[in-house]
């Protein structure tokens, strides 16, 4: 057999040499020129960087240096992985529990010292990705000569660090960019950016870019096998090496830095810390040789590691979201049992329902769409037809049996057998007793009905249900096509395995859930009009509300109160603020008079009620948003505001904590369950601050500060910043919410 | 306290800083200096031997600006030995700082003559070709910073000032250059650059435009708004500005401050120093004042400068015949009008950079150098001369004639 045949064959006759159970093993393979493999094999079937694989590393390395010594080292070397991914990254459970910034420092510096040992032993490495290999996983490639890929959905690389308050640690701000260049360098590393095949091919993050694993293995031994001439050596250790595009410290690189700067400010307002390190540490380290530069990196990483920033992040955006996905603790089916929904009814087919319509029929259920009015029913069925067809990764028959899959209709009879009803109908109480009435005995046998209201109470809503039981609360936020999110409220009678069944549909709709307790606007509705009334109060003080909008940026919430307050439109918002008094018992009556104003106009002024009317809070021209309305701050005067303008970061702590205490009190109230499923619904749903893990892990960073500030703002601004009693008990105990994560 | 006394001031023409038609681009930085050095040794009756030190303002100290341009100048003039020389860096600031650098030392009684001025060649060297300490990531997103432009237009914006009132601010100080340069006010302090072989390379001011107009200026495209839109750098003056929604670019070629190839040199020393050279004073130092500003906005740093340098002269702003506030920006002189309460008829009666244009480092030595001009043409006593300055600086000295 040829060596060529012997590499398409795969890894059979390769001799082990040296194992470690707990990171890979080592084989000769067969053929000459001697080449060796690295294959990873960490446990768990993943490879993770922590304690045992830089053990194992640091092992096989010396492995290869002892064979070399006694002149039987291989000729090159193959980085493989026995796994589905070559190497996700690093052990987050690990890196979530390092506190102190030297052993960080430490422990990065010497990872960096096995991977320059792995780029300098003097004979070519390369990498063979199949599946992930992102963050330090995407490092160790980095620190071979050579990345063969095998194309699939399943190829991702890249340097997602920033997306959890960090920067890359193993060398990806020193190496990937003397690889590619400044700018696609900064693309990913800045940008936390994942990129799949063509893509990363193009991009330069990848060489080779094969069809499968075998022939890029094949592709790899060919290349080891007969290296190029400077194979073993990196690009940035050759002799007046130089970067691709602008050299460092050039006029060019410094300005692309400062326009980078300012990308990342325009895109973070000063809210993140790692976007802003990454840049620095780039840049910083470009003058020095490579080995500086790592150390500079292991510096920054030392800091942003062991900051509450990342902590959080963490906390929410990895471990609680991963849970989620997970349907961890959730109910669930008995191993084997179906959810038994195939049919799914949505009942309105205005813009949630046909969304709705559309990724239930992807996910491949039946659908039937009602309204009751045919050119809504015509919309709706047009929507689906849209989004289908921009559906790319689908052939047209794919997409036409998308379409096919959704009937429309105005009559109640085409819903006789479904297996879950999702009512998506106006928000009124009467009207949704009544589609319930007139539709539930439809329901197939042990039919599932949940309401996607936003606010309404769900036992309410089931009052008049025969099987309350099986009455849910599927809250789906829009536009549900790209929201990840969807609150499953527990009404007063739903029962655990009505709640698995809904669970099983989430799951295949590909949402992440959250499970809430019933009760007016549960937790997302009630802690997202805490945001947007607060804002709404802060201009009927008389404060400048661009300074508003550009607190809530800087504070890191992803959209500003007052333009999405345009956005669900200005009468809606005077909907839930008369119902919230009515659940709450609190109003504030100068944010009311305001809204009124607006949305009623006045004999010299038109109706402002938000973006679809062409008007609110900002001024549009051709349906684009231009700047908040001149009038805005005299309206507001007129109608007796008149405060001291405060600070920015006054207003950014209102507006947060103002979200903050109201998750807190959904916690008290028994609304919340899980304290993570609060920070992971309020990121997911609301685009609440994802550089604060969440409201509850922000009270989290500080208990008895945010128990003071609350106080303070009681007294100020009145009682719905109280704090609960539950939050100053655990102020007091020093009992965090979030008990879920290791600190 | 000794006083600081004005004995002379002499500035190279202005030459357009471009390579490709600026006369003054075919001499290196140091011969433009070194030029004037000579020349006014020549003229003054100089005894180089006696000078205590030569400090030059530099801003682009990098290149054939780099390693104490003002020390290769004195030696390349021929001056004695014993004359040193530093060059100093407060950006724009440069040429002024030298001054009051001198007269401090003057005044202090350690020295009893220097030479101060400054040299920029932006020609040869350009502006930001040095790259700086506030030029890197970390700065820009802790401490903040914008191009200079974009902080004008951000006071243009916040000041209310509109395109039209910029640019006829503009054509007006083409108008007053224009006019000043018609009268020969000039004629005395602007030495002629020659060649090696003795040739006259330039002899006037390269860079007025005498037939602006508010319609030629029209048609010019505001310069800093590719930057600022197109690349984002508007929404950096968020982290200290964060009501500024939208920047209102107002600025361009034609109403910001010339980029020109020039040097400057001021005598500056004590009443002895004069008298041994058998010098009459034309002025002496009121006072001398820094002043630092928020750095995003940068350029209204004049403004306590100048208040600052008042009340130590024990003066208001009312007893101050005339002001040169450099053209940095249209906006600068505007604003600082506004500030200060003092008429734009007080202000760059002759003109300013603008017209003339800005050599970073020597603009503050010459507007020093053209106050005094216009001072004695007008028979006026006093004047005040200001500059803002990058990171956020100003500076202002307070001259009497004598």
């Amino acid at each position: 057999m040829t060596d060529a045949a012997q590499d398409m064959g795969g890894a059979g006759d390769r001799q082990e040499l040296w194992r470690d159970p707990g990171f890979g093993a080592l084989f000769a393979l067969p053929g000459a020129p001697l080449l060796w493999e690295l294959e990873l094999a960490g446990p768990g079937g993943v490879n993770r960087i922590g304690p045992a694989f830089f053990g194992g590393l640091t092992a096989a390395l010396d492995q290869i240096d002892a064979a070399a010594a006694a002149g039987a080292g291989p000729r090159g070397l193959l980085l493989s992985s026995a796994h589905r991914d070559l190497c996700v990254g690093a052990d987050l459970d690990f890196v979530a529990g390092l506190t102190d910034a030297a052993a960080v420092f430490a422990a990065a510096q010497a990872l960096n010292a096995q991977l320059r040992r792995l780029e300098t032993l003097g004979l070519p490495v390369v990498s063979l990705i199949d599946g992930a290999a992102l963050g330090g996983g995407y490092e160790l490639a980095l620190a071979t000569h050579r990345r063969v890929a095998v194309a699939g959905p399943k190829l991702q690389v890249g340097l997602p660090e920033v997306n959890l308050g960090v920067i890359p640690g193993g060398g990806g701000t020193q190496r990937l960019p003397r690889l590619i260049g400044l700018q696609g360098a900064l693309e990913v590393i800045a940008q936390g950016q994942v990129l799949r095949g063509d893509k990363a091919l193009s991009a330069g993050l990848i060489d080779a870019l094969e069809p499968d694993r075998a022939a890029a293995r094949a592709a790899a031994l060919a290349y080891l096998r007969a290296p190029p001439a400077g194979a073993a050596t990196q690009p940035w250790d050759r002799e007046r090496a130089r970067w691709p595009g602008p050299q460092p410290d050039s006029e060019l690189f410094r300005n692309l830095v400062v326009g980078a700067a300012a990308m990342i400010y325009g895109k973070t307002w000063g809210a993140y810390a790692a976007p802003a390190a990454a840049l620095a540490v780039v840049q910083e380290g470009a003058r020095l040789p490579l080995v500086r530069g790592l150390e500079v990196e292991a510096r920054a990483f030392a800091r942003l590691v062991v900051s509450a920033q990342a902590k959080a992040m963490i906390g929410t955006l990895w471990h609680a979201k991963s849970a989620a996905e997970k349907h961890a603790g959730l109910p669930r089916l008995a191993p084997g049992e179906a959810d038994g929904v195939q049919r799914i009814g949505v009942l309105g087919a205005g813009m949630m329902g046909a969304g709705l319509a559309f990724i239930a029929a992807k996910a491949g259920y039946d659908v039937i769409l009602k309204d009751i009015d045919q050119a809504a029913l015509d919309r709706g069925l047009a929507h689906v037809a849209a989004e289908a067809a921009a559906l790319r990764r689908l052939s047209a028959a794919e997409q036409a049996a998308v379409v096919a899959r959704v009937s429309g209709t105005l009559d109640d009879a085409a819903l006789d057998g479904v297996d879950l009803v999702i009512e998506a109908v106006a928000e009124r109480t009467r009207v949704k007793h009544a589609v319930l009435q007139a539709i539930e005995p439809r329901l197939a046998q042990n039919g599932l009905w949940a309401s996607n209201t936003s606010a309404l109470p769900i036992t309410e809503l089931a009052g008049p249900s025969v099987a309350p039981d099986r009455f849910l609360g599927l809250h789906f936020f829009s536009p549900v096509e790209k929201m990840p999110l969807v609150e499953v409220i527990r009404g007063a009678s739903t029962s655990e395995r009505s709640l698995a069944r809904a669970l099983s549909v989430c799951r295949r709709l590909g949402k992440t859930p959250i499970l809430v307790n019933d009760g007016y606007g549960f937790y997302t509705t009630r802690v997202f009009a805490a945001y947007i009334l607060e804002g709404l109060q802060l201009v009927a003080e008389g404060v400048d509300a661009r300074l508003i909008e550009q607190a809530a940026r800087a504070a890191g919430m992803v959209v500003p109160p007052l333009q999405v307050f345009d956005e669900v439109s200005l009468r809606l918002g005077r909907h839930v603020m008369e119902e919230a008094a009515r659940y709450t018992g609190r109003s504030l009556p100068a944010a009311e008079a305001l809204l009124v104003a607006l949305t009623d106009g006045g004999p010299d002024r038109a109706p402002r009620a938000g973006r679809a009317e062409g008007a609110g809070f900002y001024t549009y021209a051709d349906g684009r948003r231009q700047g908040i309305w001149p009038g805005l701050r005299l309206l507001a005067q007129t109608l007796g505001a008149g405060a001291p303008e405060p600070t920015l970061a006054a207003v950014s702590e209102r507006l947060l904590l103002a979200q903050a205490v109201e998750a807190a009190r959904a916690v008290d109230e028994g609304v919340v369950i899980r304290a993570q499923d609060a920070d992971v619904g309020a990121i997911l749903g609301l685009g609440f601050a994802p550089c604060t893990g969440g409201p509850l892990s922000l009270l989290d960073q500080d208990l008895a500060g945010a128990a003071a500030a609350l106080c303070r703002l009681e007294a100020a601004h009145g009682p719905r910043f109280a704090p609960p009693a539950g939050l100053l008990r655990r102020a007091a105990a020093g009992q965090p919410y979030r008990d879920d994560l290791r600190r | 306290m000794a006083e600081a006394l004005l004995f002379d001031a002499v500035r190279t023409p202005r030459g357009k800083g471009r390579a490709a038609d600026g006369a003054l681009a075919v001499l290196r930085p140091v011969d433009l200096l070194a030029g004037l050095l000579g020349d006014l040794r020549d003229r003054a009756g100089l005894q180089t031997a006696q000078v205590d030190d030569v400090v030059m303002g530099c801003v682009t100290q990098t290149g054939e600006q780099g390693a104490c341009i003002a020390r290769a100048a004195a030696l390349q003039a021929g001056w004695d030995l014993a004359a040193p020389g530093v060059t100093l860096n407060r950006f724009c600031g440069s040429g002024l700082e030298a001054v009051n650098h001198a007269a401090a030392m003057v005044a202090s009684g350690y020295f009893e003559l220097v030479v101060a001025g400054g040299v920029e060649a932006m020609s040869r060297v350009p502006m930001g070709s040095d790259g700086g300490a506030m030029l890197d990531a970390r700065s820009v997103l802790s401490v903040g910073g914008v191009p200079q432009g974009i902080s004008a237009d951000l006071i243009a914006t916040l000041e209310g000032f509109g395109r039209a009132e910029v640019d006829a601010y503009a054509v007006e100080s083409q108008r007053r250059a224009a006019a000043a340069i018609g009268r020969g006010l000039h004629k005395n302090s602007l030495l002629p650059v020659k060649d090696e072989a003795g040739l006259v390379v330039l002899d006037h001011d390269e860079h007025p435009r005498p037939g602006t107009t508010l319609d030629s200026l029209a048609k010019l495209k505001p310069a800093f708004a590719a930057m600022g839109r197109d690349f984002g750098l508007d929404k950096l003056v968020r982290m200290r500005y964060p009501t500024v929604e939208r920047v209102e670019h107002v600025h361009h070629a034609g109403n910001s401050s010339g980029i020109v190839d020039g040097a400057a040199a001021v005598v500056v020393g004590s009443a002895a120093a004069g008298a041994r050279h058998g010098w009459r004073p034309r002025a002496r130092i009121r006072s001398v004042a820094l002043a630092g500003a928020e750095p995003i906005i940068m350029l209204t740093g004049p403004i306590p400068a100048a208040q600052k340098a008042l009340a130590k002269a024990g003066m208001s702003a009312a007893d101050i015949d005339l002001y040169e506030v450099n053209e940095a920006f249209a906006v600068v002189p505007l604003m600082f009008s506004r500030a200060l309460g003092v008429p734009l008829d007080k202000i760059n009666v002759d003109g300013g950079a603008i017209a003339y244009g800005h050599p970073l480092g020597a603009t503050g030595a010459m507007l020093l150098g053209t106050a005094l001009d216009s001072l004695e043409e007008r028979g006026l006593g006093t004047a005040l001369v200001t500059l803002c300055i990058g990171g956020g600086m100003g500076i202002a000295t307070i001259i009497e004639r004598v």
